[in-house]
């Protein structure tokens, strides 16, 4: 584990980050903190994904499941990164509302949406912690080889 | 995306709105409710992150209904523990330490109704239109993935930026902490400026 004191660099909703430090997403409900990691580098992504479908829109590329898992391969790539040696993990996509008007299985499609982008693009899924009900607060470890830890509101954690 | 004008107007009403929940939760606590000045803030979703955190608390949330185009949410968030002395204080409670349940929940649910329907109708009259609130939802979860979420389920969708509204209420002999969220979508806020903006002339 990193010392308390280690800077980590916060992704917020529609936001990526690309390094070797280690960033976190908080709270995500029915986002999706999306990582791609080399698996041969102390070295990934994470990016905040809220919705499923850019309607082709090019701002915050990060924002949209069909933008996002391109974006951040070009990315690693362009910090040295070959696409055959990236994997991904992702958390979230919960379902926090069971009433209310409006898109309630909005996370159910963003997992969805990224699983067939990571397909088309070819990138293994190798770990995921997704649905339900719950919230959860992310921090991604470049230097743990694709290391997540996974914190619920009642204090629960979960590595993958 | 506001003047100085309008965010005068908007501060005046929220105010109104959240001294009258102040006053029915201090009617239900029997005690004093202080009300810190409102804040407004126009946030980038991005940063949404930086006005509400993740820590274990209640939300009730209700969907505004009534004679106002869009969609709008009211949300009052109190932190666990305050859950806890609250519930405590109205059903004669003591114990501090314990985890929340259904009894917590309906407390919160009925609190809820009053607040917020006391808010809406305040801000409502004083705009000279209808506001109801939808029948409340309840979450003990982060607050954050909560106001995410509603952002992206409903047509905030297409926007980055949103007007967050927000009343610090607080009872000091109580040591309970609460926050009254209130988060109109474009149409709605539209329409509430310019209703404001016709009071004023």
């Amino acid at each position: 584990m990193p010392s308390p004191d280690e800077p980590v660099v916060m992704v917020g909703i529609g936001e990526f980050h690309a390094g070797r430090t280690p960033m976190s997403s908080i709270g995500l409900g029915s986002c999706i903190g999306l990582v791609i990691f080399d698996r041969d580098r102390d070295l990934g992504a994470l990016a905040h994904i809220m919705l499923p479908d850019s309607q082709r829109r090019s701002e915050r590329p990060a924002k949209y499941a069909d933008t996002a898992v391109e974006y951040l391969i070009k990315e690693l790539n362009r910090q040295g990164c070959k696409t055959s040696s990236l994997a991904a993990k992702m958390s979230g996509g919960a379902s926090m509302f069971q009433s209310f008007s409006g898109n309630l299985n909005i996370g159910e499609r963003n997992i969805e949406a990224v699983r067939f982008q990571l397909k088309r693009m070819s990138i293994p899924l190798v770990a995921e912690d997704v649905g339900g009900s719950i919230g959860r607060t992310i921090v991604y470890y470049p230097a743990e080889n694709g290391k997540i830890s996974i914190k619920t509101a009642n204090g629960t954690i979960k590595i993958i | 995306m506001l003047n100085s004008q309008q965010r005068d107007a908007l501060m005046e009403l929220g105010n109104i709105g959240a001294a009258h929940a102040a006053t029915t939760l201090s009617t239900m606590l029997m005690s004093n409710i202080e009300m810190e000045v409102p804040d407004i803030s126009v946030v980038d979703i991005s940063k949404i992150h930086e006005h509400v955190g993740d820590e274990l608390s209640a939300l009730v949330i209700f969907q505004i209904t009534g004679e106002v185009s869009g969609g709008g949410y009211v949300l009052l968030h109190i932190p666990k523990n305050s859950v806890v002395r609250l519930t405590n204080a109205i059903l004669g409670m003591t114990e501090l330490d314990r985890d929340l349940t259904e009894m917590d929940e309906s407390a919160l649910l009925e609190i809820g109704n009053i607040m917020v329907s006391a808010f809406l109708d305040a801000t409502a009259t004083l705009l000279s239109i209808i506001m109801l609130p939808s029948p409340p939802s309840m979450i003990i979860d982060m607050p954050h993935a909560a106001f995410q979420t509603i952002l992206a389920m409903q047509e905030f969708s297409e926007i980055d930026q949103v007007v967050i509204f927000r009343t610090e209420l607080h009872s000091d002999q109580h040591k309970i902490y609460s926050n009254l969220f209130l988060l109109p979508n474009k149409p709605m806020l539209d329409e509430i400026l310019s209703m404001l903006e016709n009071l004023m002339k």
